[in-house]
C-alpha cells in the first residue's frame, strides 16, 4: 500500500484589491442597462465579468436566458415528471430491472394501494351510486329521457367522475404515504445510503411503486364504476324508478359506450394511477434538507390534485 | 478478483468538489491492495462518511481519478457503478435503516438486489453471521423496534454479508453498547484472507490497538488531506 497527500489548497493570493467606490462605477445609460433584467443566480454565473457595452444580440441572448431560467424554475416539476415518465416506461421494459427487490417492492405497493384501498373504493362507489346514479336515473325518467340513461351514466360516472375520485382516493390514501416514506428517506439520508450500496432509488422505489399505482388505478377505477352503477341500479329499482333487470341495465350502459370509450376510459384510469404514483415518489425523492412532513405533504397533495384534474381535463378534450 | 494485479482501491490526486462533499478540496492519493487493512483516523466522522463516499465514486472530482477494481468511477455508467458498489461492504454512521422492510430484508437487500444467490443460501449465511455477532437469529422486526446493540450487530452483519471485495468501515466498536470487537476482528480477518481490502475509519486510536499488528498502514484525514501517521 502506498499513499500520499499534498496539502495544496489552490487558494491564490488575489492581492486584496481595493473595493470599488460609487464614484468609480461608470455612470450613464450603459450602467443602467447592465443592471436591468439581471438573470437569476442559476443562469450565467459569470455575468460580473462580462463587458458592459453589450450589443443588441448579446442583450437578446441575455433576455432569452432570463426568460428560460424563469420558465425552467416554474415548470421544473413538470419537466422532471416528463423525464421520469419516460424513464419508468423505459426501465420497466428491461428484463434486468425486474430483480427480486423490485418485484418485492411492486408486490408490497400493489397490495397496499389496490388491496387495502379496495374497500374504500367500493364504499365510495356505492355512495356515488346512491347520490349520483340513482338521482340521474330518477330525473332522466322524470324528464322522459330514460333512453339516455346509459349514455349519461357512461359520460358522467365512468368517464368523468370515476377517474377523478379514484385518483383522489389513491392520492390521499396511498400517494401521501408514499410521498412521506420516500421524502423522509431522502431527508434522513437513507436514500444516500442506498446509493452507496448500489441500490438505485429510482429503480428500487420509483419504478415499482409507479407501476403498482398504474395497475391499481385501473383496478380501482373498474371496481368504482361497477360499485357505483350497481348501487345506483339497486336504489333506483327499490324506489321504483327502474323496472328492468340488472343485466338489461348494464346492457344499456355498455351499448351507450363508443368504441373509443373502450380504449380511452381504461387509459384514463391507467394514466391517472401512473402519474399520481410517479408524482408522489418524485415529490419525495426531490425533497431538500429544509423540507419536512409539514412542507412535503401539502405540496404533494396540491401537485397530486393538479395531476388528477389535468389528466381528466386533457382526456375530456380528446373525448 | 485474481485477474486484478493492481490495487483494489486507488485514488490518484483525487480532488473532491468541496461544495458537494464538504471534504477539503485537496488531492488525495491512496492505494489499497487486496488483503490490506488501512486505518484512517478522523475526528469528524461525517467527514469519514464523505471520504468513504469518495472511495465509492459518489463524490464529483474536480481533478484526479478514483478507481475501484481497476475501473474508473467516472468512466462507468449508472448500472455499472451500482453493480460495482454492490461489491463494497459499508458500515456507516449515516442512517441506513428504514421501516419499509423488516430488518432481515434490510440486511439482505444488497445481495437480493445485486446477486442471484438463492434465498436459502443467503439466509444460511445471514444466520451464520448473525449468530457470530451475538444475535439469536436473523432479526425480523422493523429496525425501529430493535435495541441499539442489535442495530449495531445487524449493521455489521449487513456489511460483511456477501463476501464484499472492499470494506469501508466507519468504526462500529466505539459507539457500540456491547463489546463486538472479537467477532468484528474475526470477520475482518476472514474478509482480508479472502482478498478483500479494508479501509477502517476510527476516531479514537485506542479502538484499533488490539488489531494493530494486522494493520497495513495508518493515516489521518485532516483539513490538509491524508497524512501519514507513524505507528508506535
Amino acid at each position: 500500500m502506498t499513499g500520499s497527500s499534498t496539502g495544496q489548497n489552490g487558494s491564490g493570493d488575489d492581492g486584496n484589491p481595493n473595493p470599488p467606490t460609487s464614484g468609480v462605477l461608470p455612470a450613464g445609460p450603459s450602467a443602467d442597462v447592465h443592471g436591468q433584467g439581471a438573470p437569476p443566480e442559476t443562469f450565467h454565473r459569470d455575468d460580473d465579468g462580462r463587458p458592459q457595452n453589450l450589443t443588441i444580440s448579446d442583450r437578446f441572448v441575455h433576455f432569452l436566458g432570463t426568460l428560460g431560467a424563469m420558465v425552467r424554475k416554474r415548470v421544473w416539476f413538470l419537466l422532471i415528471m416528463l423525464g421520469t415518465s419516460w424513464g419508468v416506461l423505459r426501465e420497466s421494459l428491461r428484463s434486468n430491472t425486474w430483480r427480486r427487490t423490485v418485484r418485492y417492492e411492486f408486490q408490497q405497493t400493489l397490495a397496499t394501494v389496490a388491496g387495502r384501498g379496495l374497500l374504500s373504493t367500493v364504499v365510495m362507489g356505492a355512495l356515488t351510486g346512491v347520490g349520483v346514479v340513482s338521482q340521474a336515473i330518477y330525473w332522466l325518467g322524470f324528464a322522459g329521457m330514460a333512453k339516455m340513461t346509459g349514455s349519461v351514466l357512461v359520460t358522467v360516472i365512468v368517464r368523468e367522475l370515476a377517474p377523478i375520485l379514484v385518483g383522489i382516493l389513491m392520492l390521499g390514501r396511498s400517494g401521501m404515504l408514499s410521498l412521506a416514506e420516500v421524502g423522509m428517506m431522502t431527508t434522513g439520508g437513507q436514500v444516500r445510503s442506498m446509493q452507496a450500496e448500489g441500490l438505485d432509488p429510482f429503480l428500487l422505489l420509483v419504478v415499482p411503486r409507479t407501476l403498482a399505482f398504474t395497475v391499481a388505478g385501473f383496478t380501482l377505477g373498474i371496481m368504482f364504476s361497477l360499485s357505483s352503477l350497481t348501487t345506483g341500479y339497486v336504489i333506483s329499482r327499490a324506489s321504483g324508478a327502474l323496472s328492468n333487470s340488472l343485466l338489461s341495465f348494464y346492457y344499456d350502459v355498455v351499448t351507450a359506450m363508443t368504441s373509443a370509450d373502450y380504449l380511452l376510459i381504461p387509459l384514463k384510469f391507467i394514466v391517472v394511477g401512473f402519474l399520481v404514483g410517479l408524482g408522489c415518489c418524485i415529490g419525495g425523492l426531490t425533497a431538500s434538507n429544509e423540507d419536512s412532513i409539514a412542507t412535503m405533504l401539502p405540496r404533494g397533495f396540491t401537485r397530486g390534485m393538479l395531476i388528477v384534474m389535468t389528466v381528466s381535463v386533457l382526456f375530456s378534450l380528446k373525448l | 478478483m485474481n485477474r486484478l494485479g493492481g490495487p483494489l482501491l486507488e485514488l490518484t490526486e483525487a480532488t473532491p468538489a468541496f461544495d458537494e462533499s464538504s471534504l477539503p478540496p485537496v488531492p488525495f492519493t491512496l492505494r489499497v491492495m487486496a488483503g490490506e487493512c488501512v486505518v484512517i483516523e478522523c475526528r469528524d466522522m461525517s467527514r469519514a462518511t464523505m471520504f468513504a463516499d469518495l472511495c465509492s465514486g459518489m463524490v464529483h472530482l474536480n481533478h484526479g481519478t478514483a478507481r475501484f477494481m481497476g475501473m474508473n468511477w467516472t468512466e462507468l455508467d449508472d448500472r455499472h457503478r451500482n453493480a460495482l458498489r454492490g461489491r463494497i461492504g459499508r458500515i456507516t454512521r449515516r442512517p441506513i435503516w428504514t421501516d419499509l422492510f423488516g430488518t432481515h430484508v434490510s440486511i439482505m437487500i444488497k445481495q437480493l438486489h445485486h446477486t442471484t444467490v438463492s434465498i436459502e443460501d443467503l439466509t444460511t449465511e445471514t444466520l451464520h453471521l448473525s449468530e457470530q455477532f451475538g444475535l439469536p437469529g436473523i432479526p425480523t422486526e422493523t429496525p425501529r423496534r430493535l435495541s441499539d446493540a442489535d442495530i449495531v450487530r445487524s449493521a455489521c452483519v449487513r456489511a460483511f454479508l456477501g463476501q464484499p471485495q472492499m470494506m469501508l468501515i466507519e468504526d462500529p466498536l466505539e459507539t457500540s453498547p456491547v463489546d463486538l470487537s472479537q467477532p468484528f476482528f474475526e470477520c475482518l480477518t476472514a474478509a482480508r484472507d479472502r482478498g478483500a481490502a479494508v479501509v477502517w475509519f476510527v476516531r479514537d486510536s485506542s479502538v484499533w490497538q488490539p488489531y494493530r499488528k494486522a494493520v497495513s498502514a495508518l493515516w489521518r484525514l485532516a483539513d490538509d488531506g491524508l497524512l501519514t501517521v507513524r505507528r508506535r
